[in-house]
């Protein structure tokens, strides 16, 4: 993802806008946390109250109405306390809720293009890890900030009434435990993401070795790998140790600091109170106001580091969601009219940014016939098949389905409209059925089973443990490529779509698999208009036309023995040995 | 502060069950942590020292300030009040000092027990027999290198720092305060118990809570990354609304588990600070009659009311520390199993060095099956003369690829023999077996490092000119040129930069470059551009010149070109010998080979 720094502060008031929706929750947590921090202060100042206004002057019925007073204050505190984490806990989850399904929702609409730059891993880490970050800053940090701040605030002030003097030795320690806490979060934090980026790397050493236990067998390579191994394993120590002596440092450092004021307080304190100046309830009060102190003032700093990362966290959401939906209903879209299924390019031109792709493609495929698209890797045969379903728009010309451009209809109307079977199929973790039924919910049992029958899928699927009901996927069973080709072919058919798009479905299967498969889609394509994207000439054979890109350009089309003669590219794939061979014994075969 | 993993959303949903709590279990636990540490006995003393230390000048600053206020202030000796400020800050910086060390050395040991564990492990993994790897799924043997070892470091670092630190804590903080006043410390510590029973509903519940709450994050987590990952079929089936409201009810359920949570959280902590106010009140309360009746000091009551400021965070921190122990026990458990794993395929005591074999292979009699499964070789026989290029075809699950790896003696056959030059492949050594045997898996696995470092996977003393000479031999040479460094382009993982077919090459340089004396190649089955294979037909040829090879064939070519073709049908031989001799038989190579034509 481009890194391009958006100002810090507006992408921290943006995050802000994450609140909106829970103002008035905000409002009433930040009363509630107001009311229970008052009432802890007020705990101690009547501590002070117990020492000089009952115990000093022995005064046993004073005593036990102050007892009655902290008892009083320590509920109110309990319960206020109560009701702020109630409500800012809830309005927390629903910030999270909110962010998260606005970021699933935005992910959802981007288009291919999209998804063409950026990997899986990397959106999944935006997806996870940063919200995390943010999502915990915006539901737990801003209100435990305020909190803190709060308790700062109002214990300055307190103790500042109290004995001003005193107040200001004791509280000269705060901004140095401030500073400290936010250092060691600065400088712990990267060495601790770097503990972390290190040990995902011994978890990919770990992947590859196991994953490649074959390779590392066949080949005796187990003493390397395990120098490997170690090598990765030994500097996340390096790395831990490192992290581990900023604890070292700073943690102790945190807890020495505030020791530094109590003694100040003690003698100073102590002094006073021997000359009279300070009361022993006073006294009281500062020792207790200074260790009241020390977590705020900790949290403090650490709040400061934690609004830096979730800032930086907050960017890179952001770069997801400001990315650009670039597929776009026409606000007067209509439903795609019914028809035949007839496709059709007209001077279409396409490009991936500066990167010409494709340059004036005319191509009308009448209904009901099948178009194979051939030639080398990188001459733009998916490209032309993943502009019908208008996964991409084109840079110039246009591309119609029945006389009507792409770009005018609803987008649903159009998909529904179009089968495809990519070339490596991805299955979803759910059952065989409802990965059959992905594009049609509403499918009978009746229609799975047809449709299964119809792609040679049925014969191994009531094989499978649980037949139709057989969980698939990442989290079910592996099936092979072979079989998840045949789940796609069906998927594809429920729909009864116009236009089958079929991307070499049969690429990685064996030979009588193939057959099969091909069988099923000889099926399949009956009364569809199909393009095909195809490697091997027995995919072919199922074309009633071929098409030669080169380079982004049609650069011959034609029957079989039309290419022969009028295509150099066709012949060179052709003439490749074992190609010739088998097509004349086929003929021989038919004849 | 995780960093996103592939696959980690798999294991993430995981809970610690400890099934095994007997003496014998917990005892050898004991002893695997006991011989881990052994070797930094010096540096976990040290550790333990200063964790003592830690313990005991953290303790003292509330005494002080006792004496402070009784012997300095009451005394109104200005001296004695210097005194013990001046003590109250060396305890601290005593303090500062030990807490520093006890971090250090702790956290030290506690990283490099990890390290050597993790060490030890995988040393363990590379003993074991393919087998192992075969019978239990990738993903969850990763998982005990990794999310098991951080559960362990959970409680190596962390865990047994508090322990012992809280415990002494608590014990010394009790101590003192009956030490100061028996009965005002008696009449505090009444809030203990409950303040325990709070903590202990307040730990099953919110273990229960948060369990739920890390399965249904686990699964918002799989769930959004497979649709990212089948972004391009939601879009092309238009399933948007309904996999976004799939999302919203997946989002939503996470959303009501984890509220559970604000609910235990928001009974639990504003209890533990009511608490710490009824304390107070009865410092204050019955610490004041006391005092009227000089009983106590007022010192005491400020040395109880610090004391109790630190008194609750142990007792939390110790019923924490419940979980990160369960947690960390299973993670044991699990590691240790794996440890337990005895390698199947040992050398025998008197395996002598194969060596070097010309490659004549024979299968005598053999029957074979995995683990206790049944019978997936019933009785192979085959004479394989040097030199011969062998092509096993068959269905799926006929039993090629079991033949492959009984050769390379992955696994030992149940009955009859196999022998390469008369010798029986379990009276030699494994490594000088496979050092001659060169295996090319279908996928072409490549490792992440440079070009040249995955072609000299097998022979890493090779020369740079040994590895370009390989492939130039199988045609990589031309593609790997144009790599932005050529031989030093770095592959990421997987190789995933390279086409199928380039990986197939570089698995074929390999497989050269270690020259080995008897091939055993799985052929992809996947199909690549018609320029790439036309190239890999050319590189088999190459490399399967002057060695014997087993080939589990999928390319018309390959399997026409081969001298002998074995047809294998649910773990039998039905038919063997040249194309032309089995095409005249009719038989099922014949109808196989109906299917191939038709393909290729």
């Amino acid at each position: 993802m481009k890194e391009q720094r958006v100002p810090y502060r507006r992408t921290f008031v943006r995050l802000l806008g994450f609140l909106g929706p829970y103002r008035w929750s905000l409002a009433v947590s930040v009363a509630l946390a107001v009311g229970s921090g008052l009432a802890a202060i007020g705990l101690v100042w009547v501590t002070k109250d117990v020492i000089d206004e009952a115990i000093h002057p022995r005064d046993e019925r004073m005593l036990w109405i102050f007892i009655g007073v902290i008892v009083a204050l320590g509920t109110a505190r309990a319960l206020l306390m109560m009701g702020r984490r109630f409500i800012s806990g809830r309005q927390a989850l629903g910030v999270e809720f909110d962010l998260r399904n606005a970021l699933y929702a935005h992910l959802l609409r981007l288009s291919f293009r999209f998804y063409d730059r950026h990997q899986t891993g990397q959106l999944m880490s935006r997806a996870t890890v940063d919200l995390q970050t943010v999502r915990f800053f915006l539901g737990y940090g801003l209100i435990f900030f305020f909190q803190n701040l709060l308790t700062i605030v109002g214990v300055t002030v307190v103790t500042l009434v109290l004995e001003w003097r005193l107040a200001l030795v004791a509280l000269a320690f705060t901004p140095f435990l401030v500073v400290l806490a936010y250092r060691y979060s600065h400088v712990s934090h990267p060495i601790l993401r770097d503990v972390q980026q290190k040990l995902a790397d011994v978890a990919t050493v770990a992947e590859e070795n196991i994953v490649g236990v074959h390779v590392v067998k066949a080949f005796a390579r187990e003493e390397q790998e395990q120098r490997k191994f170690e090598r990765a394993s030994e500097s996340v120590f390096g790395q831990s140790v490192q992290a581990n002596r900023q604890r070292a440092i700073y943690v102790p450092l945190l807890a020495f600091v505030p020791l530094l004021a109590q003694g100040s307080v003690l003698l100073l304190g102590g002094w006073m109170v021997v000359n009279d100046t300070l009361t022993v309830g006073q006294f009281f009060a500062f020792n207790l106001f200074v260790t009241m102190l020390i977590m705020p003032l900790r949290m403090l700093g650490m709040w400061i580091g934690q609004a830096q990362r979730a800032t930086a966290s907050g960017e890179r959401i952001f770069e997801v969601l400001d990315a650009e939906v670039d597929i776009l209903e026409q606000p007067d879209a209509a439903e795609l009219p019914a028809g035949p299924g007839r496709i059709g390019f007209e001077a279409v031109e396409f490009a991936y940014g500066e990167t010409p792709v494709l340059a004036g493609i005319d191509l009308e495929v009448e209904p009901g016939r099948t178009v194979a698209l051939i030639g080398h890797t990188g001459s733009g045969k998916t490209t032309v098949a993943s502009l019908v379903p208008r996964f991409y728009d084109v840079t110039a010309g246009r591309v119609s389905v029945d006389g009507v451009d792409v770009r005018d209809v609803k987008l649903a109307s159009l998909r529904r409209e179009i089968g495809i079977v990519a070339q490596d199929p991805f299955l979803f973790s759910a059952t065989v059925r409802e990965n059959i039924a992905f594009g049609a919910p509403w499918a009978t049992d009746e229609d799975v089973e047809r449709v299964a029958r119809l792609a040679q899928a049925h014969e191994f699927v009531a094989e499978l443990p649980a037949a139709y009901d057989t969980m698939v996927g990442e989290r079910g069973i592996t099936l092979s490529g072979g079989q998840r080709q045949r789940l796609a072919i069906a998927r594809a058919l429920i729909m009864n779509p116009r236009i089958l798009i079929l991307d070499d479905a049969t690429a990685s299967v064996d030979a009588t698999t193939e057959a099969k498969i091909r069988q099923g889609l000889r099926e399949a394509m009956r009364g569809r208009t199909t393009l095909i994207i195809a490697h091997r000439l027995s995919t072919l054979a199922l074309a009633d036309e071929l098409v030669v890109l080169d380079r982004g350009r049609i650069a011959a089309r034609g029957t079989h023995d039309d290419l022969l003669t009028t295509s150099a590219v066709y012949r060179q794939i052709y003439e490749h040995g074992l190609l010739e061979r088998e097509f004349a014994e086929r003929v021989e075969a038919t004849a | 502060m995780r960093v996103w993993q592939p696959g980690s959303h798999l294991s993430m949903a995981r809970g610690a069950q400890v099934e095994d709590w007997s003496w014998k279990r917990t005892l050898r636990r004991v002893s695997t942590l006991a011989r881990l540490t052994a070797p930094y006995k010096a540096r976990t003393a040290l550790a333990l020292g200063a964790l003592g230390a830690a313990t005991l000048t953290a303790l003292a600053p509330p005494y002080l300030a006792k004496l402070a206020l009784d012997e300095g202030v009451r005394n109104q000796d200005f001296g004695l009040l210097v005194l013990v400020v001046v003590a109250f800050v060396v305890a601290g910086a005593l303090n500062l000092g030990a807490s520093s060390a006890q971090t250090y050395f702790t956290g030290w040991t506690g990283e490099r027990i990890l390290a050597d564990l993790r060490k030890t492990l995988f040393r363990h993994l590379q003993r074991l027999s393919l087998g192992f790897f075969e019978r239990n799924r990738a993903g969850v043997i990763i998982s005990r290198l990794t999310n098991d070892v951080d559960a362990l470091d959970q409680l190596v670092t962390d865990g047994v720092t508090t322990l012992f630190q809280s415990t002494l804590i608590l014990i010394g903080s009790a101590t003192i305060l009956f030490f100061l006043d028996w009965r005002l410390a008696l009449a505090t510590l009444t809030v203990t118990p409950l303040m325990m029973a709070g903590t202990a509903a307040f730990r099953v519940y919110s273990a229960r809570a948060y369990r739920s709450v890390r399965e249904r994050l686990g699964l918002v987590t799989a769930t959004l990354a497979e649709d990212i990952a089948g972004i391009r079929v939601v879009q092309a089936f238009t399933r948007e609304p309904a996999s976004e409201e799939n999302f919203r009810g997946v989002n939503s359920r996470y959303r009501a588990a984890n509220h559970r949570t604000v609910v235990t959280n928001g009974l639990y902590f504003p209890f533990v600070d009511f608490l710490s106010s009824a304390a107070t009140a009865v410092v204050l309360g019955y610490g004041g009659w006391l005092y009227f009746h000089g009983q106590v000091s007022e010192g005491t009551l400020l040395a109880f009311l610090l004391y109790l400021s630190n008194f609750f965070d142990p007792v939390q921190q110790l019923s924490q520390l419940y979980n990160t122990f369960l947690a960390a026990v299973a993670a044991l458990d699990k590691i240790m199993d794996v440890l337990d794993e005895e390698p199947e395929l040992r050398d025998r005591p008197g395996a002598v060095e194969l060596p070097r074999i010309e490659g004549h292979v024979r299968f005598e009699g053999v029957r074979f099956g995995y683990g206790d499964g049944p019978d997936v070789l019933h009785g192979i026989d085959l004479d394989v003369p040097a030199g011969t290029t062998v092509a096993l075809v068959g269905h799926t699950g006929a039993g090629k690829s079991t033949i492959a790896k009984l050769l390379a003696r992955f696994y030992d056959p149940r009955e009859g023999r196999i022998a390469i030059d008369g010798l029986d492949l379990r009276n030699v050594t494994q490594e000088s077996l496979r050092r001659q045997l060169g295996i090319v898996p279908q996928e072409g696995f490549l490792f992440a490092g440079t070009v040249h470092d995955n072609i000299a996977f097998g022979t890493p003393a090779a020369t740079r000119e040994n590895v370009a000479r390989a492939a130039e031999t199988v045609g990589a040479h031309e593609f790997v040129e144009r790599l932005e460094d050529g031989y030093d382009t770095q592959l990421q993982e997987r190789g995933t930069r390279l086409s199928l077919g380039q990986r197939q090459l570089v698995a074929f340089a390999r497989a050269l470059l270690a020259d080995p004396r008897i091939l055993v190649l799985d052929e992809a089955t996947s199909s690549v551009d018609i320029g790439t294979e036309r190239k890999i037909e050319t590189a088999l040829r190459r490399l399967l010149a002057d060695r014997t090879a087993f080939i589990i064939a999928h390319r018309l070519s390959t399997i026409r070109d081969a001298d002998l073709i074995v047809v294998l049908e649910h773990g039998r031989i039905v038919e063997q010998g040249s194309h032309a001799e089995l095409m005249a038989r009719q038989g099922l190579y014949t109808s196989l080979y109906g299917d191939w034509a038709e393909v290729a």
